[in-house]
């Protein structure tokens, strides 16, 4: 069996996931104390009017019956219809996804930009100053909770000194990577910290390895020692932890979104489950919950391929 | 080939120490060590784990294990030249391109993520500066010289796509693609099989012949060294006790420590006179000879009767795809009388192992029965277990990762006395020490935990394990092939005082032939998942059946030098 013939079966896995999360995301969302239509008419609705929307988005149907419409939209690719903005729910998301996508993207590669080099550096230099100015640093990473990260970079960098602006998205490619960029680096600044702890444990331990006392037996120089044996050892461990992280990332752009008013899927969803838009929390949380099994799969994509070893 | 070290020595090592800086201040690790090396010489290292051997050879090419580490005097000088005080530049161009390292654990050392073919040419580019085609074209010739069957296509496989033989190869590949002066092979045959062995020892040999390398060979073998070194220099404790020609080393050791070596090197007569290393463990070293135990009376009944066993693994396959299967046992049929020593011997992967396990219903078995005094494993498992649990205890290859880390000695052999109530709680403490005895501990280590115990007193407490429920049969499990060669020696003797005072049934399986040869009565060879001989140890030994058996006995390499090492013919060892 080829190595990655995995990425042809393993597909087929995602989808008892997939009915797992509509089942889970049906039921949760539908426990939510409060009524859409209600919400929608405001207090004082007619109890004859509250009754029509209901009937017209078949809120009045039994719950089973209205799950089973649920799915059987989306075997045709439709989430329904938006109770408050009154369009598709999946046309909607469409065009909230690119900022979400963006800046989960970005901060990944900020926070690999960030780590890698600094693990190298502290591993390199292991129990030495800048090894413990690099850990110490970290920690702060980790111990910062992103909302107050978010609010002091914003009060530095786009206040006190305004290279950045302070919220929102652009509309031109250069306009929105100024936007994307505050946002991400808060993300970063903590995704970063859990990957530089680990790569850099992974670092110090192939540092000592029989691999890198080889190598140097046979003459290579310190320096290609470390990028072309320590390095390629060291990712295949740290590829899982940020696959994990991305997962949880995905549910945090919420949080970061509002914060600096990404006009992104976190925003909407924040705003749908304060209206009762049931559709639309429910079409959100199905795109995070394939999202994260797409990060997943593709995570062990990557490991399969910077591990010979690794048979999926 | 000279017995005395040529006038102008390629390698010239003089009062080397090496220290240790720790908590309790600095402390010697190699003390003042002298050694020559002639060109085309191979000088065997010989020692024990501990004795700084590895250590020595780390220092000449300064690759230290630890910063906590470093050389404190002496001078290593090549081909005149002092490497002690060399920059880190010239020393870089010394590794590899002068002296050559190939390491006992060639799984550990060859990179798993590199092709084997890239890490051979990596060496090729640093010292000749050759570009990436012209050090492909010379790794591919190299590995076709260490014997390689498709050098051009295997270039590109990684290391865990070859067997442990195989690695070792690539390991030779890699050292030699720098045209070295100097190869420094550490164990570089301890972790293969004695075929494989027999093959690398000669690949070794060849290349001094055909490029006249000089070698280091470390190891603790002595017979790998009496097949293959003209000088050999005997270490212990950091220093070199005794060093001078081979012959001359073997045939009348001088230092005390060369001798009990010698002598427990299993392809000797058993000879315990010799044994009077002084700071030993145990008294297992003043023993007295033992007979072999005698031949109990052929009972009715075989204590443990194996009919026609299979176990098989899934190999790959998945949810959409047919599932393969391995047979790690494909049909083994064996009877184990009471009171018998059974050895069963193999290659790894032969099977052993599984057997074993397979033998007190460890491993699920797929077809076939096993039956332990009668009973049943297929018929009436829940009770046959429960027998065996009892009556029946196993010995395992590691001595530390087989005991709880956590617990003292005596709180591991309580556990198993208290989970079996055969002795009451008031009388734990007094049968812990009797078993601690029995093994020929000292009482007073009970409070020990395993890391505060060295290899052999694991061990033994891992038999004092086994013997606490009292069993009928033991399964030793490549018990003693993680112990030095001395301890190795102790450990088998235990083994057969055990046998000869007590009721007992054992079942000894090891890669090593001789140690079977010496302790046990029966020999079961196995490979392949097949049972290939069987028979009386001397009968098999003397006059072996099978091809395969023959090439198993050719490969040990003899401490006699004149009884010079079989090539095992390939076809055998590829069957």
């Amino acid at each position: 069996m080829h190595r990655y013939s995995f990425i042809l079966t393993r597909p087929l896995q995602f989808l008892p996931v997939v009915f797992g999360v509509s089942l889970i995301t049906f039921i949760l969302v539908r426990l939510i104390p409060g009524d859409p239509a209600r919400v929608l008419l405001g207090a004082r609705a007619t109890p004859t009017a509250i009754a029509n929307i209901r009937a017209q988005y078949g809120l009045d149907e039994p719950l089973w019956l209205q799950y089973f419409y649920f799915l059987r939209n989306l075997l045709h690719g439709e989430m329904g219809t938006s109770i408050v903005y009154k369009i598709d729910v999946l046309r909607l998301i469409a065009t909230r996804i690119e900022p979400t996508l963006a800046l989960v993207v970005a901060s990944v590669v900020l926070s690999i930009l960030i780590a890698v080099p600094l693990a190298a550096l502290a591993a390199r230099h292991q129990g030495r100053p800048i090894d413990h100015v690099i850990r110490i640093v970290s920690t702060f990473g980790i111990g910062f909770p992103p909302f107050w990260l978010g609010l002091m970079l914003i009060i530095l960098l786009a206040v006190t000194v305004p290279i950045f602006p302070v919220s929102g998205y652009g509309d031109t490619l250069f306009q929105k990577l100024a936007h994307l960029f505050l946002p991400a680096l808060t993300i970063a600044l903590s995704l970063s910290t859990v990957l530089l702890r680990s790569l850099r444990a992974a670092m110090v331990d192939w540092l000592k390895s029989d691999v890198a006392t080889a190598a140097r037996a046979r003459g290579v120089p310190e320096s290609v020692v470390f990028w072309r044996h320590v390095l390629p050892n060291s990712i295949a461990p740290s590829i899982n932890l940020l696959a994990v992280n991305i997962g949880w990332l995905i549910g945090g752009t919420v949080v970061i979104e509002s914060i600096f008013a990404l006009p992104g899927m976190g925003q909407l969803l924040v705003r749908a489950i304060f209206s009762r838009d049931y559709m639309v929390v429910q079409g959100v949380a199905m795109v995070f919950a394939c999202a994260t099994v797409m990060v997943n799969f593709l995570a062990d994509i990557a490991t399969v391929a910077a591990d010979p070893r690794v048979k999926l | 080939m000279s017995a005395t070290p040529a006038p102008d020595p390629l390698l010239s090592v003089r009062d080397l120490t090496v220290t240790v800086r720790g908590e309790a201040g600095e402390r010697t690790l190699i003390d003042g060590v002298s050694l020559d090396l002639a060109k085309g010489e191979i000088l065997g290292l010989v020692g024990e784990s501990g004795s700084g051997k590895s250590l020595l050879c780390r220092a000449l090419v300064r690759l230290l294990p630890s910063r906590a580490l470093a050389i404190a005097g002496g001078s290593v000088r090549l081909a005149g030249r002092e490497l002690t005080t060399a920059s880190t530049a010239e020393m870089e161009a010394v590794r590899g391109g002068a002296i050559g390292m190939i390491f006992q654990n060639p799984s550990s050392h060859l990179d798993p993520v590199m092709r084997v073919g890239d890490q051979i040419s990596e060496g090729v580019i640093f010292h000749r500066k050759l570009d990436r085609v012209a050090a492909r074209a010379e790794a591919v010739a190299i590995m076709e010289q260490v014997g390689f069957t498709d050098p051009a296509r295997q270039y590109s496989n990684y290391p865990h796509e070859f067997s442990g033989g195989m690695r070792q190869r690539a390991m030779i590949a890699v050292a030699l693609a720098c045209d070295p002066d100097i190869l420094i092979a550490d164990e570089p045959t301890t972790a293969l099989d004695v075929t494989i062995q027999a093959q690398i020892l000669r690949l070794l040999m060849e290349l001094r012949e055909r490029r006249g390398l000089s070698i280091i060979l470390i190891t603790h073998d002595l017979g790998v060294v009496a097949q293959t070194c003209d000088r050999i220099a005997v270490m212990r404790q950091g220093g070199v006790v005794e060093t001078g020609a081979k012959r001359q080393i073997l045939t009348s050791p001088q230092h005390p420590y060369t001798r009990a070596l010698i002598a427990s090197h299993p392809s000797m007569p058993v000879d315990y006179e010799a044994s009077e290393v002084d700071d030993q463990a145990s008294q297992a070293d003043q023993a007295q000879p033992f007979a072999p135990a005698p031949t109990p009376p052929l009972a009715p009944r075989p204590l443990v009767e194996i009919d026609d066993l299979q176990v098989r693994y899934p190999v790959g396959g998945g949810v959409f795809t047919r599932r393969r299967f391995f047979s790690a046992l494909a049909g083994v049929s064996l009877q184990i009388m009471p009171g018998e020593t059974v050895g069963i011997v193999g290659e790894s992967g032969s099977g052993k192992s599984t057997l074993a396990r397979a033998m007190l219903g460890l491993s699920p078995i797929s077809d076939g029965h096993v039956t332990f005094d009668g009973d049943s494993l297929r018929l009436t498992p829940a009770a046959t277990l429960a027998r065996m649990r009892r009556e029946a205890a196993m010995v395992f290859q590691d001595p530390f990762n087989s005991l709880n880390p956590r617990f003292t000695i005596g709180e591991t052999l309580a556990e198993v006395l208290r989970v079996h109530g055969k002795v009451a709680p008031s009388a734990i403490p007094a049968r812990v020490e009797e078993l601690l005895r029995l093994v020929e501990l000292d009482p007073a280590l009970a409070v020990r935990r395993p890391r505060q115990l060295s290899g052999g007193q694991c061990q033994r407490a891992g038999i004092a394990r086994a013997l606490a429920v009292d069993p009928r049969l033991i399964v030793a499990d490549e018990c003693v092939a993680a112990l030095d060669v001395t301890i190795q020696a102790q450990i088998v003797d235990l083994f057969r005082r055990l046998v000869a005072t007590m009721d007992l049934t054992l079942v000894f399986i090891a890669h090593d032939l001789a140690i079977v040869r010496h302790l046990c009565q029966r020999v079961v060879v196995m490979h392949h998942g097949r049972i290939v001989e069987e028979g009386p140890c001397a009968e098999v030994f003397a006059r072996p059946r099978e091809a395969y058996t023959a090439a198993l006995i050719a490969a040990i390499p003899d401490i006699d030098p004149d009884r010079r090492l079989l090539m095992p013919p390939a076809s055998v060892l590829s069957s």
